[in-house]
């Protein structure tokens, strides 16, 4: 088996333990570090969130995946950063004002920074001036996300992609939702341009609106 | 949690007619199934009269080291049997079982000293089986102070508080959560075992009550037990309340135990 391919299948298997060591002996064997980034662990990430879709495993084995890869993202980032390698791009992601739930939030951020992006994460109960504030330091973040897991904060939903358009930013980003109670029709009747009903399609989701799935 | 498998009885009517019989093939099917149901010992017991004890279990422990890799639990009430039977073992197991009772710490302690070999010892001495809590953690520090003289180290040793049957108690299982959690806070590393079923003699749906109180002696600081692992209603118990009690860390033991098909509902 290559390297690579042991790196993914231990990334795969949420061997965090093993992952930081093969990603070394890799880069010991001049493999590229963008090669072992996006065929070692991206694409592991890849296959442990369409085996999460498809009830094929359970969420504690994609929390561990990602630990294993964010294990071996540690090794390889100063190498990425010396070669100018960049992640696809950069996420906004937040439960909105008046909700303090993170566990889906954190899952779909796990999931977001498996497929390559960099996330800023900004916690719970993220009032509307937070996520403007970050978006003007920002301008490079083409995608905001938004999680609500309540139907009584589903509103502030509402008032969050609002906020956003009166602070005149809404046509520098998209801006996706989730959450148990929320459906692809809540995303559209309030005006955003992406629904995700788990982390692992968040993360495809976010691909699809930088345009680069 | 070590599981120690208990299938190899002959005190088992459907193991003694294979001892009988001296038919190997169930013996060794015994030995296999529980080894991949994940016992970590295999228990043998002749439970045969004396003067043949000693060639059944020679025979029982011939089979299951040919069968499986797993260690070997020698179980006999003859204390001399467990020590004559140690150099039939290739590798290290459990002396099962030695009490406050007689000579049986003498004539096992010296033999294992020095040895990986670890113990199981009954808190029962000629006494008998002692009514309090107090009682029996007396009966346990002269265990510990016999260990210590031949430097039996306390995670070498499983203590078996002696679990009675619920029907004749009149406090539950107060008494020996008692015992479990005292032994556990003076020595952390010790281990604290027992037979789960003789909680439920004399009582219907054995099975329920087996399993609730491996759930609340495994709280008590209970982490290895003499059981059938081919009951995958006690090991689903067992794996569930290793990860309630945070030993699981992601529940990933749970997960796994499940994916390999030994808990949960059978698929058909």
């Amino acid at each position: 088996m290559s390297i690579v391919k042991e790196i993914a299948s231990a990334v795969e298997a949420g061997k965090s333990k093993v992952v930081g060591g093969l990603v070394e002996q890799a880069l010991n064997e001049g493999i590229e570090p963008s090669v072992i980034l996006n065929d070692g662990m991206i694409s592991a990430m890849g296959i442990v969130g369409e085996k999460f879709k498809n009830n094929e495993i359970f969420v504690p084995e994609m929390l561990i995946a990602a630990r294993a890869m964010k294990k071996g993202v540690e090794v390889l980032q100063p190498h990425l950063a010396k070669q100018g390698v960049e992640p696809i791009g950069k996420v906004i992601l937040g439960t909105i004002s008046g909700d303090l739930h993170d566990i889906g939030k954190n899952l779909v951020g796990m999931m977001i920074e498996g497929a390559g992006f960099k996330v800023l994460d900004l916690g719970v109960d993220v009032p509307p001036e937070k996520f403007i504030e970050v978006m003007k330091e920002n301008p490079d973040c083409k995608v905001v996300a938004l999680s609500a897991l309540l139907t009584s904060t589903m509103p502030a939903l509402t008032s969050t992609i609002k906020a956003i358009e009166e602070a005149g930013l809404r046509d520098t980003v998209k801006i996706m939702v989730g959450g148990a109670p929320v459906t692809q029709a809540f995303a559209d009747e309030i005006g955003a341009d992406g629904y995700s009903e788990d982390a692992a399609s968040a993360a495809e989701l976010a691909k699809k609106l930088y345009g680069v799935a | 949690m070590i599981i120690i498998g208990e299938k190899i009885n002959g005190s088992i009517p459907s193991t003694g007619r294979a001892i009988a019989a001296r038919d190997e093939a169930f013996i060794r099917d015994l030995a296999i199934r529980q080894a991949e149901a994940g016992a970590d010992y295999i228990d043998v017991c002749a439970s045969v009269d004396d003067d043949q004890e000693m060639e059944v279990m020679k025979w029982l422990i011939d089979i299951v080291q040919d069968a499986v890799d797993t260690p070997i639990a020698i179980d006999s009430p003859n204390a001399q049997t467990c020590v004559d039977c140690i150099p039939f073992c290739k590798k290290p197991g459990i002396v099962n079982s030695v009490s406050g009772e007689g000579d049986k710490m003498d004539l096992v302690f010296p033999v294992i000293a020095d040895t990986k070999w670890e113990v199981i010892a009954l808190l029962s001495d000629d006494t008998g089986i002692p009514k309090s809590a107090a009682d029996r953690l007396r009966v346990f520090d002269n265990i510990m102070a016999k260990a210590k003289e031949y430097n039996i180290a306390p995670e070498r040793i499983h203590i078996d508080p002696l679990v009675e049957m619920l029907c004749t108690s009149e406090e539950g299982i107060a008494m020996v959560v008692e015992v479990m959690t005292e032994i556990k806070k003076r020595y952390p590393t010790i281990h604290i075992t027992g037979a789960a079923s003789n909680i439920s003699f004399n009582l219907p749906a054995r099975k329920i009550l087996n399993q609730v109180f491996m759930t609340l002696a495994m709280n008590a600081g209970m982490d290895s037990a003499i059981l059938d692992p081919l009951d995958r209603g006690m090991l689903g118990t067992i794996y569930a309340t290793e990860a309630m009690l945070g030993l699981d860390d992601y529940c990933i033991e749970y997960i796994t135990a499940f994916r390999e098909g030994r808990i949960g509902p059978v698929k058909k």
